[in-house]
Order: structure tokens, then C-alpha cells, then sequence
């Protein structure tokens, strides 16, 4: 049995290490589950290229290490070359999240020789246009899969994330050997649509049901066996169906605890990373996007982090206990559960400080969820 | 190295200090990363190119308690460690 590290302080670093940055509100995609849509990241209009300039300067300052450009779709700017070059310029490396349509070979090329780009991270929901396009619009499956040919041509890092939703929840074998034997990518990553964003409002055509999420767990570990560990997951059904197997194992084997379990510790990026919404506001996540911490090049970021009350709320969500909610009353996990994701919290309860119950593994049993066989996994980044 | 010359920090590297004194170097061209531990922090922040060698054992031993008496060679191995991984370089020359 692990030791019990509940009592460990969590250290918060000087500054952020990354910062995730929505350079614009805008989108050539309307994807019925975008995070984005629908939420308070979606406010005021896109910052001018100076003020994002400026703003690496100071993340220049505070040894910043890498930033995420996000949105929207990130290449819909058009000084997206300059933003690259100041992010470049500040020494710092930079990914890019895209629905990857608007990936020209130029641009392409660009990037490539930067030296800079960690990754670029391209969504792909199907094996084929049909799953793909049935949320994201005709014709976007081919152009995103033309998207990741031209950057895998000239050698960028790239990885593929596949949102797990209702109308692909049967495609996933054929996904993996899309992604990872037709194209030839050395891994993708899996999560499914959360209730957040528009996703809240086409839920039931969006999310998927207990059987179904059954379902794909089941499917995704054998897969993630059979490809050697190539398909990771920091949420959504492989994530769940690995993190809930050791919940039920200790539980079943009578483990007092789990390392860093039965508080609210599942998020620790209050601790290490920030993000900028595309109108400047700093928010904690992009997923968090309603809580206001100041504009950038206003207020100044290294005190914001370190000192502002809301970051440091949210940091002290690691000391609150799971058995003090109503919520976990008599659950038999609380010892090696985490509580998840305080966005999703958030959007289904109201609270960041509060369990999330998307994630829940006894709403899940009681709702007629089951687990899968428990099987050996290869070993990869998780949650 | 002449044990005067002065040192200086590849300027493309980024000094990031995370946790009470200890901090990284980063190389945003190849992502590579090394630690460093505070009393390396302290030899790291006098490599302005001015702070001669001497100068730089001197500072430290003023402000470290209980500094070993072989300092000196483990501030050399720690430059020369930085030298030979292209992470400082020395100043160049005023004529």
C-alpha cells in the first residue's frame, strides 16, 4: 500500500512555468461541444498584436518557459507569424491547440523553423468524415487530416486529440489504427465532451450515456494494450476506466489511502501554470475562464500569482476534506479519491471547491456503469 | 581556464527560480534543462562578466556558512560544467 502523503504541502512555484493563451474569440468552426463557446472566455474582443508583444516581454521577465496558443482557432490571426516571433524573441517555446483546417504548408513551414513548437495538437473525432463532421461541420475531417499531413511533412511534433462523444463512441478501433497506423502518429490522446460550453446545451446528442461510457472504457483499455500504452488520457473514459480500476482494487483489498487522496488534490495546476482569456483577463484555466484576475500589462503578473485571493482559494482546495461533503456521504472511495476537475465541478455544482460528480465512480456504479476487466497497462502519462 | 577571467551567462538561456533558492536553466532551443541548487544559483547570478573568479569565491564564502575549504574546486568544476555544456562563455575581451 502507498503511503499516505495526505499532510504534504503542495509548493507554489515563483512564477508560472506555462501560460495558456486564447489569442482570439474567434473561430472558422462552430463544434456543437466547443469548450469555449458559450463560456465567459468568450468575452471582448481579440487583443492587438502589441499588447500580446508586451505581454511576452513580462513572461519573458517572470522565466516563463512555454506557452499554449489556443482560442478559437489560433490561426485565424493574422499576425499570428508576429506573435510566434515574440514568443520566440522572449525565449520561451510555445504548442498550439487547432481544429487544424487552416493549416496551410506555409505556415507550416514557418513553424517548423522556429525551432521552438513543443507540439501542435490537432482534434480528430473519427476514422472518417462521419463522426467527425457530425459535430464539427462538412468537410472538416478532410481538412484537418490535410492539416496534420502538411505539419507532419515537415516534421512538426504533433499530436492528435480525439473527443469521445456519441456518434464516435463505436469508431475507436478504427480511430487508433487511422491515427496510429495510416498516418503514423507515435501517439494521440483521448478525452470525451464535457459539460462545459455549448456541449451544455446539446448534452443529450453529445454526451455519452453510462452504457456507452462502459463501453468505450472497456474498448480503449484493450486498445491502449494492444498499441503498447500509445493512447494516453488526462480525463474522459481511459482515464476513468484506469484511475476507477485502482479505486475498486483498494478498495476491495482494504487500502487505508492513497497517496495525496481524500481531499480535493486532483488539479494541481494552480501551482505551476495560468492562463489569458483573448480579451487579456488572466483566469486561472482556461477552463475557469469566469474567475477574473486582472488584465495583463494592467496588473502585474508576478504579484497576481503569488497574492491573489482567488488563486490562493483555489490552491487551498487541496486541504478540504471529500468527507465533508454531503455529496460523498458513506462513499466507500473517498480514501483514494481525488474529487476531479474543479472546472467541471464548477459548471455542474456551482463551486471550484467541490467534488466533481461528472467523475464520480459511485454515481457512475449507482447509474448501472460497470467496470471493465482490470488489465495490465502499459504505462503513460495520466491524470 | 585563466582563473581571472571573467565569466559570462549565454544570455539565451533562461535562469528560472521556482522553489526557495533552487532554480533551472533552460534552453528554449533544445528544451534541455538543468538544476540547479542555491549555492550554484548564487555562482550563476555573478556571471556578468565581470566578477572575476577570485571575486566570485570570495562573495561566496562571505555569504555561505560553513563554505568547505576546497571551494574553489567545486566552484571550477561547476564553471567548467557550464562551459563545456555552452551555458556561459567568457566576455569577451575590451581592447
Amino acid at each position: 500500500m502507498p503511503p499516505n502523503r495526505g499532510d504534504r504541502p503542495m509548493r507554489t512555484m515563483l512564477t508560472p512555468r506555462s501560460v495558456d493563451l486564447s489569442i482570439t474569440n474567434r473561430c472558422n468552426l462552430n463544434c456543437t461541444y466547443c469548450y469555449h463557446f458559450e463560456s465567459k472566455g468568450n468575452s471582448g474582443r481579440d487583443l492587438p498584436t502589441e499588447d500580446w508583444l508586451h505581454f511576452f516581454e513580462e513572461l519573458n521577465r517572470c522565466a516563463v518557459i512555454d506557452v499554449t496558443l489556443a482560442g478559437g482557432e489560433p490561426f485565424l490571426r493574422k499576425d499570428f507569424r508576429e506573435l510566434i516571433d515574440g514568443i520566440v524573441k522572449n525565449k520561451m517555446r510555445y504548442s498550439i491547440l487547432t481544429n487544424g483546417t487552416l493549416v496551410i504548408e506555409e505556415m507550416a513551414a514557418y513553424i517548423a523553423s522556429t525551432k521552438r513548437c513543443n507540439s501542435v495538437q490537432v482534434s480528430i473525432d473519427g476514422s472518417w468524415p462521419g463522426p467527425h463532421d457530425a459535430f464539427r461541420g462538412e468537410g472538416n475531417f478532410e481538412r484537418a487530416v490535410a492539416g496534420l499531413q502538411r505539419l507532419k511533412a515537415q516534421g512538426i511534433p504533433m499530436t492528435v486529440r480525439v473527443t469521445i462523444h456519441r456518434h464516435n463512441v463505436d469508431d475507436l478501433e478504427a480511430i487508433a489504427r487511422f491515427l496510429l497506423e495510416e498516418i503514423g502518429l507515435p501517439s494521440f490522446s483521448t478525452n470525451s465532451a464535457g459539460y462545459v460550453g455549448q456541449c451544455r446545451s446539446h448534452s443529450e446528442d453529445v454526451q455519452l450515456t453510462i452504457e456507452e461510457r462502459t463501453r468505450a472504457m472497456e474498448t480503449l483499455l484493450l486498445l491502449n494494450e494492444h498499441y503498447n500504452g500509445r493512447i494516453s488520457a488526462a480525463a474522459g473514459p481511459l482515464a476513468e476506466a484506469k484511475h476507477w480500476l485502482e479505486m475498486e482494487t483498494a478498495r476491495r483489498d482494504g487500502d487505508e489511502s492513497h497517496a495525496d487522496c481524500g481531499q480535493l488534490r486532483s488539479c494541481g495546476g494552480v501551482f505551476s501554470k495560468m492562463a489569458v482569456r483573448a480579451d487579456g483577463e488572466m483566469v486561472p484555466c482556461s477552463q475557469m475562464s469566469h474567475i477574473e484576475l486582472g488584465r495583463i500589462n494592467q496588473v502585474d503578473l508576478k504579484e497576481t500569482w503569488q497574492h491573489h485571493p482567488e488563486l490562493l482559494r483555489l490552491r487551498e482546495r487541496r486541504t478540504i476534506s471529500l468527507a465533508d461533503f454531503e455529496f460523498c456521504k458513506d462513499c466507500p472511495y473517498i480514501p483514494y479519491c481525488r474529487g476531479n476537475c474543479p472546472a467541471l465541478a464548477y459548471t455542474l455544482t456551482g463551486e471550484e471547491n467541490h467534488p466533481s460528480p461528472d467523475a464520480c465512480l459511485k454515481r457512475f456504479l449507482e447509474a448501472g456503469g460497470r467496470l471493465p476487466e482490470r488489465r495490465n497497462q502499459p504505462q503513460q502519462d495520466c491524470c | 581556464m585563466p582563473s581571472s577571467q571573467a565569466l559570462i551567462a549565454n544570455p539565451l538561456i533562461v535562469l528560472r527560480e521556482e522553489f526557495d533558492d533552487w532554480a533551472i536553466l533552460f534552453d528554449p532551443d533544445t528544451s534541455h534543462s538543468y538544476g540547479l541548487n542555491p549555492v550554484s544559483v548564487f555562482i550563476y547570478k555573478r556571471l556578468d562578466g565581470k566578477h572575476s573568479f577570485e571575486e566570485i569565491v570570495s562573495e561566496l564564502r562571505s555569504e555561505c556558512q560553513n563554505a568547505p575549504d576546497d571551494a574553489e574546486t567545486d566552484v571550477q568544476q561547476f564553471l567548467d560544467d557550464l562551459l563545456a555544456k555552452g551555458l556561459a562563455g567568457h566576455a569577451a575581451q575590451q581592447r
